[in-house]
């Protein structure tokens, strides 16, 4: 590097959400200045939530969804249980941004619009990776093996863990490691007697607090859960975790942060003679003015499918088939949780307990399939969790019943018969050279870059697991006590890819160079002066909720790149 | 209305939104502050007929009447099923909707000598019966379909059953002097003693 060269910044980093939120606190607070670039819209945190506590009756058709516009404008992202008409700020204009859905197979790409992307709407649950999960694709062979091991990534999670704040109980159990939690949250009567039932009939599943990214106790300029309960509209007290509400603040309080908004990353230009990448090239989302920016690094930090898209259309002389792509396999190794497969229980014990306050989260039965080894009774390799959900039903659940006049108004305005518990499995899927996304051939956005397009089908393994997955639930729902219990899903087709929000491993990590993009420290093994630390460094699925493995890393990459950067080495 | 409601109004009218029906449907850059917006039920419409209104007002209040608490009338249900069957309903639903509302107008004066919203209440609950029974087999009422889009071929009684359902339990009234409704609850218990009288949370999720 020469030290006489000119560069904007220390650091560009691409993306505000969970992973960029990180790159630009880490690195802000060693000493570099680092500029943020979002191609979503500024968002003020806490004023820029339009629908937080919004009562129904100031909302559009008082919460019924705006069937015309969803249809026209937000076609994918409205099918997310997210997206609602109180926060639709937060989500992609399908129309204004589309991929190119009509080539390859359906797969929905849910996507951000605003400064601090999805992590103003993720689902908050937290988990760390296991031992088993790092060393899996080793195990079976079904994967290139990782090349970081859980005691190496552990002290990162105690780091991101310590910061975001998230509540959980401590359960000793291998397969789901315990962290540093701030006190959980509290359970329903309810939860209380299926957890007494189910330690007695089948004391092999552990039912525990979701661990959730929500604070029970105050953090600097944030403040415990109010329990208004929808997180997904925003929090303007900080009580979930977000890059608004958390990275990003400490990032600016260094004084070496430049965020920008409305930037749309075309590609990143490699040159030659440097091996490095010099130039960032954005467009202005608005004017439409283009312009460059340099940095010594650059944390592509943009999600899954957008940072790819980014390297796969920054290609070169040097590198034809994009960027960092000399293994060939950026794109490929797509992974994405199915979901929403197991059963419902409907219970008549706890009718006389009811609850006040609306807790954002639920309870998890952390996987039990395969755990240590394998199981030589089970037709597929790895596991599944459930993440579970209480409630008591009321007027939604029974407005279609007969009958008028005062009595249906008694029966609707009070709290149904029985509670519900829901237990819907979380799985994992296999890595498939074949499961990829690439840049259509035909098909260009508004600014002119290739759209995206997807090619993925689930595996016999997802389909054997999930078969297991629906039988398992409706064992632990019957054991817990159900008065009756109905099967979730389909185990014939599965969840539409992408449905899980949590796409990841095109952009996989692996120390061979010739079949991974990425080296163990989330650095090109190609470029030296790019990382990428969101969902595309992922080598395998796992089964449990991705962002806190996103954030571990991107932290500890940040660590490893400061301190090249600080001995010359990049 | 306060001034910024006013304003807010002004808004829509220079920008042009009214050209939509009733001109609540907000561009991004006209969405504001939801908790402090106007209701959405006192948007204007002119969708009914004076008789129309009467006819809806008296199903609506059949379905849900006043008691010791609000009925649909004083929750402004009403003027929600209007607004919602001039903007929200698609043209098949709305073609429905409006013919079941021409056979009440029509119909039931010349089976029971009046319009629908002047006869005796317990005149007016067996006309609805008899119309529920009428519409058993329709899939509206299959138990559990409820996490599901709107029926766009539901019968007319179930259509305004459910606009009137929904248009009632999210209201502010509904939500607050029937049900119950804390928008900071600031803690959470998940045990708490259910007397036999009480009523449910308002939910702050919405299905469908």
């Amino acid at each position: 590097m020469g030290s006489d060269q000119h560069y904007d910044f220390d650091a560009i980093v691409i993306g505000s959400g969970i992973s960029g939120g990180w790159a630009a606190k880490e690195l802000t607070e060693r000493g570099l200045t680092v500029l943020v670039l979002e191609r979503g819209r500024d968002l003020p945190h806490g004023t820029g939530y339009l629908g937080e506590h919004a009562p129904s009756w100031k909302l559009p058709y008082q919460g019924k969804p705006e069937r015309d516009r969803n249809a026209r404008d937000y076609e994918v992202q409205s099918t997310s249980y997210a997206f609602s008409s109180a926060n639709r700020q937060f989500w992609n204009n399908d129309s204004e941004n589309p991929y190119a859905m009509d080539e390859g197979r359906p797969f929905s790409w849910y996507r951000g619009a605003a400064v601090g992307g999805k992590s103003l709407m993720w689902g908050r649950q937290t988990y760390r990776w296991s031992e088993q999960d790092f060393n899996a694709n080793k195990a079976d062979g079904r994967g290139l093996p990782w090349p970081v091991s859980y005691d190496e990534i552990a002290p990162w999670y105690s780091h991101v863990e310590k910061f975001i704040g998230v509540n959980g109980r401590k359960e000793g159990l291998p397969q789901l490691p315990d962290g540093d939690f701030q006190k959980p949250m509290e359970w329903y009567g309810l939860e209380h007697t299926i957890k007494d039932r189910l330690v007695k009939a089948v004391p092999e599943i552990t039912l525990t607090n979701a661990r959730t990214a929500i604070l029970t106790e105050d953090l600097p300029g944030r403040s415990a859960c109010h329990y208004c309960g929808p997180c997904e509209r925003g929090c303007s007290t900080g009580s979930y975790f977000s890059s608004q509400s958390s990275t990003l603040p400490a990032a600016r309080a260094t004084g070496r942060l430049t965020l920008k908004a409305n930037q749309v990353v075309d590609r990143l230009e490699y040159d030659d003679a440097q091996g490095k990448i010099s130039k960032v090239h954005v467009i202005d989302g608005q004017s439409g003015k283009r312009r460059s920016y340099s940095g010594r690094l650059v944390f592509l930090c943009a999600s899954t499918v957008a940072s790819t898209q980014i390297l796969l259309n920054s290609a070169s002389g040097a590198f034809p088939d994009g960027l960092a792509n000399r293994s060939g396999v950026l794109g490929h190794y797509l992974m994405d949780h199915f979901l929403r497969i197991g059963a419902v229980g409907m219970f008549t014990d706890d009718a006389d307990s009811y609850y006040y306050g609306n807790r954002p989260t639920g309870l998890y039965i952390p996987r039990f399939r395969n755990v240590g080894e394998q199981s030589s009774e089970l037709d597929f390799v790895r596991g599944y969790g459930y993440q579970t959900m209480t409630m008591r039903g009321d007027w939604m659940m029974q407005f279609n019943s007969r009958g008028f006049g005062a009595a249906l108004k008694d029966k609707l305005r009070k709290p149904a018969a029985a509670w519900t518990w829901y237990v819907a499995g979380f799985g994992e899927c296999l890595p498939n050279a074949n499961n990829r996304l690439y840049l259509s051939k035909a098909k260009k956005d508004r600014f002119g870059i290739p759209q995206v397009a997807f090619d993925f089908q689930w595996s016999d393994n997802e389909y054997a697991m999930a078969r297991d997955m629906q039988a398992q639930a409706q064992r632990i729902v019957k054991a817990a006590g159900a008065a009756f219990a109905i099967p979730m899903g389909s185990t014939e087709a599965l969840s539409v890819p992408g449905e899980g929000i949590h796409e990841m491993g095109t952009a996989r990590m692996g120390d061979d160079p010739g079949q991974a993009v990425l080296n163990r420290w989330n650095q090109a093994h190609d470029v030296p002066n790019l990382f990428v630390t969101d969902g595309s460094f992922m080598t395998s699925s796992s089964c449990v909720n991705p962002s806190l493995t996103y954030m571990a890393f991107t932290a500890r990459a940040c660590d490893y790149a400061v301190e090249q950067l600080r001995a010359g080495s990049i | 209305m306060n001034r910024r409601e006013l304003l807010q109004c002004a808004a829509l009218l220079v920008s042009g939104a009214t050209a939509s029906k009733l001109g609540f449907a907000l561009t991004d850059e006209q969405l504001v502050y939801l908790a402090t917006a106007p209701d959405y039920a006192r948007a204007k419409s002119d969708f009914f007929s004076h008789q129309q209104r009467k006819i809806i007002a008296a199903m609506a209040e059949a379905t849900i009447p006043a008691t010791d608490t609000p009925g649909a009338i004083e929750a402004g249900v009403p003027h929600f099923i209007e607004l919602m069957v001039a903007d929200w309903l698609n043209d098949q639903e709305r073609a429905l909707f409006s013919a079941g509302l021409a056979d009440m107008e029509t119909r039931i004066p010349q089976d029971h000598g009046k319009s629908f919203d002047l006869l005796e209440a317990q005149q007016q609950l067996v006309i609805l019966e008899t119309m529920e029974a009428a519409a058993a087999d329709s899939p509206w009422y299959s138990q559990g379909n409820i996490r599901r889009p709107f029926i766009s071929d539901a019968p007319f009684i179930c259509m305004v059953k459910e606009l009137t359902i929904w248009g009632f339990f999210t209201s502010e009234v509904g939500a607050s002097q029937v049900l119950r409704t804390n928008m900071m609850p600031m803690r959470f218990d998940g045990n708490l003693p259910l007397a036999p009288d009480e009523s449910a949370w308002a939910p702050y999720m919405f299905i469908s």
